[in-house]
């Protein structure tokens, strides 16, 4: 990270930004619960726009407005490009608004940004900068006193250069960057703020589903601490894609009763599309049917049109599909299968959309749990999850010294062995077989410490605690052996809930734990009659280990240590 | 399970091996509970020793 300038810890107001290709989120933490901002428009996402009129400056929702009046001097989806070469830029998204320019191998826009004279050629690091100081602006609005610094989100794949450029970008506007924090770990730790939340071991994968991009990552949180096993990057599925999907439905409907007038063949009428397939899109995600209406679309003619949300899904089904091959790429790539996983968070704005939530619930098994809008009534709203988790980094380390903040964050602090096994103890089911029950789980962050209470024998006397390494397996059960395994369930052809009910009759998986290399013995004598016999791992930075086991309520017990290898 | 005829171990504790596999990975740094990890890594502290600050 580059090096800050710092401000002195008392004299900060912070707050969390998530600062997105299409969209940008302000928050801060109001008695320790994250809030969302909103800017004078009322928006709590606020379109990552920057538009010039008459020398006028505009952002958000206002700058999204002049894409059909003054694509020309409006500057969209520029995020990522920051801190890249202009050759590996991709400017698919810029072609309706002012377009990317190589100036010294960088990107900058040729836009008029004052009332009279020679149009100016801005960098994308002064564009992110005017952005970020207008973001900045509205949040000090709200909170009433000037914000001095800020935690920011940052995808995975952002390289050094990418975050040293957005740093500068933040510094320019006068802000002070606390920290850069990675989007999927925002999103995880705004659920894991709640004050209902119990921090357990799970593994959670977090779809991020943007409007240029849809990112997932795979992450571990074992014990509050979050280690991300997976990335996947996609730019082909997302929100973007699916407004296309609509604009060319729209466009061919128009042109069934407009013969030879294709309102994508003009920059304005099909800038007028895109806004409108956008509001479209964004009412069937609340509603099951949206109007489609637009003024003069193209030579004139106006338009009014509606689609139902079974039609959308229908003509979307190509992006739907690809999201989850996205996702179920990821967890393979973890070298995990969808029965590890025990939490889904959507988040990013096309996350709001049912169907995408639905196709998940059916890709996962029943008790992963899915964070949607539509399929969990205590989801947070998907759009704020990343500047709600920055809020919250934000204001953790507030109080804290710049340098205390680097030094904590430094690769020697975070780069820490973890456990690829699981450890726990053998315990005998009720049928008297072996089972294992897992204190410590795989991918653990050392050093690390847990404690599980197991059940003594009924009868009591004394017990034998076995503590070994456990890992999992997928057992397949199928009735009727099928040629390709897992077949049955990736494709889901017409996306019908009876289809899928069909599948899991035809094959059962389950995730079965195998005992692997015992570690110790240790004997708790003389328990009372349906006691519980405490086990504590702790397991150190050198997989040095040490064992402590005891009847709950009973003094003393044994303590073993095994050593580093 | 319950304990065998004749099992015995110096003070109950029979160690057999040790952990076989682990791997480098990062953590993230983020989070109340990192935040705690940070600290206990940079004053080389143990988590009792944290539990009675």
């Amino acid at each position: 990270m580059a090096e800050n300038k710092g401000v002195a810890p008392d004299e900060r107001t912070v707050i969390g930004l998530s600062f997105g290709n299409s969209y940008s989120s302000i928050a801060c933490t109001v008695d320790d619960a994250a809030v969302v901002i909103a800017n004078e428009d009322g928006d709590r996402q606020i379109p990552t726009i920057l538009s010039y009129v008459d020398g006028e400056e505009y952002t958000g929702g206002q700058a999204k407005a002049f894409l059909i009046r003054n694509p020309k001097n409006t500057v969209v989806s520029f995020r990522d490009f920051l801190g890249q070469d202009f050759k590996s830029i991709d400017p698919t998204h810029c072609h309706a608004a002012a377009h990317a320019q190589d100036v010294d191998g960088g990107v900058s826009f040729t836009i008029q940004d004052k009332a009279e004279g020679e149009p100016s050629t801005v960098s994308v690091s002064e564009i992110s900068t005017r952005y970020i100081r207008r973001l900045v602006q509205s949040a000090s609005d709200y909170i009433g006193k000037k914000v001095t610094s800020a935690v920011l989100t940052v995808p995975t794949n952002f390289n050094d250069k990418q975050k040293d450029a957005l740093v500068k970008a933040a510094r320019d506007a006068d802000l002070e960057v606390l920290q850069l924090v990675n989007e999927p770990v925002a999103a995880v730790l705004a659920y894991d703020a709640r004050p209902e939340a119990k921090v357990e071991d799970k593994t959670i994968v977090v779809a991020d589903l943007g409007g240029t991009r849809s990112d997932v990552a795979v992450v571990a949180s074992r014990g509050g601490l979050y280690t991300i096993l997976a990335t996947a990057h996609d730019y082909e599925f997302a929100g973007a894609h699916l407004d296309k999907v609509l604009m060319d439905h729209f466009a061919k409907e128009f042109m069934k009763k407009n013969k030879d007038v294709d309102p994508r063949e003009n920059a304005r009428s099909l800038a007028k599309l895109k806004a409108e397939s956008e509001a479209a899109k964004k009412a069937l995600s609340i509603g099951t049917n949206a109007s489609f209406s637009v003024e003069s679309l193209a030579e004139g003619i106006d338009f009014q049109s509606t689609v139902n949300r079974l039609r959308y899904e229908m003509i979307a089904r190509k992006v739907f599909e690809g999201i989850n091959r996205l996702v179920e790429g990821v967890v393979k790539q973890a070298g995990l299968d969808v029965l590890d996983i025990d939490e889904v968070i959507m988040t990013g704005g096309t996350s709001h959309t049912p169907r995408i939530a639905a196709n998940f619930r059916s890709i996962f098994p029943e008790t992963t749990v899915v964070q949607a809008p539509s399929t969990s009534s205590t989801s947070i709203n998907p759009s704020e999850l990343l500047s709600r988790g920055a809020a919250l980094q934000a204001s953790l380390i507030q109080e804290y010294e710049t340098e205390d903040i680097d030094q904590s964050t430094h690769a020697a602090v975070t780069t820490v062995p973890h456990v690829t096994n699981a450890i726990g103890v053998i315990t005998l089911s009720e049928a008297g077989e072996e089972a294992f029950t897992p204190i410590i789980a795989p991918e653990t962050a050392l050093p690390a410490r847990r404690t599980v209470h197991v059940e003594a024998p009924k009868e009591g006397g004394d017990v034998l605690i076995k503590v070994v390494e456990g890992n999992t397996h997928i057992k397949v059960t199928k009735p009727e052996p099928k040629p390709k395994e897992n077949g049955a369930k990736d494709e889901d052809e017409d996306d019908s809930d009876f289809d899928s009910e069909e599948d899991e009759e035809e094959e059962h998986r389950e995730k079965i734990w195998k005992i692997g290399t015992a570690l110790a013995e240790a004997s708790v004598r003389g328990t009372k009659k349906g006691s519980k016999v405490e086990v504590t791992v702790q397991v150190a930075a050198d997989l040095a280990v040490t064992i402590t086991t005891r009847e709950v309520g009973g003094k003393g017990g044994v303590r073993g240590n095994l050593k580093a290898p | 399970p319950t304990l065998t005829e004749g099992w015995s171990a110096e003070k109950d504790f029979k160690p057999v091996a040790s952990v076989t596999a682990s791997t480098k990975r990062t953590i993230e740094p983020i989070g109340p509970h990192f935040l705690a990890h940070a600290r206990r890594a940079r004053h080389k502290r143990t988590f009792s020793e944290d539990d009675r600050i």
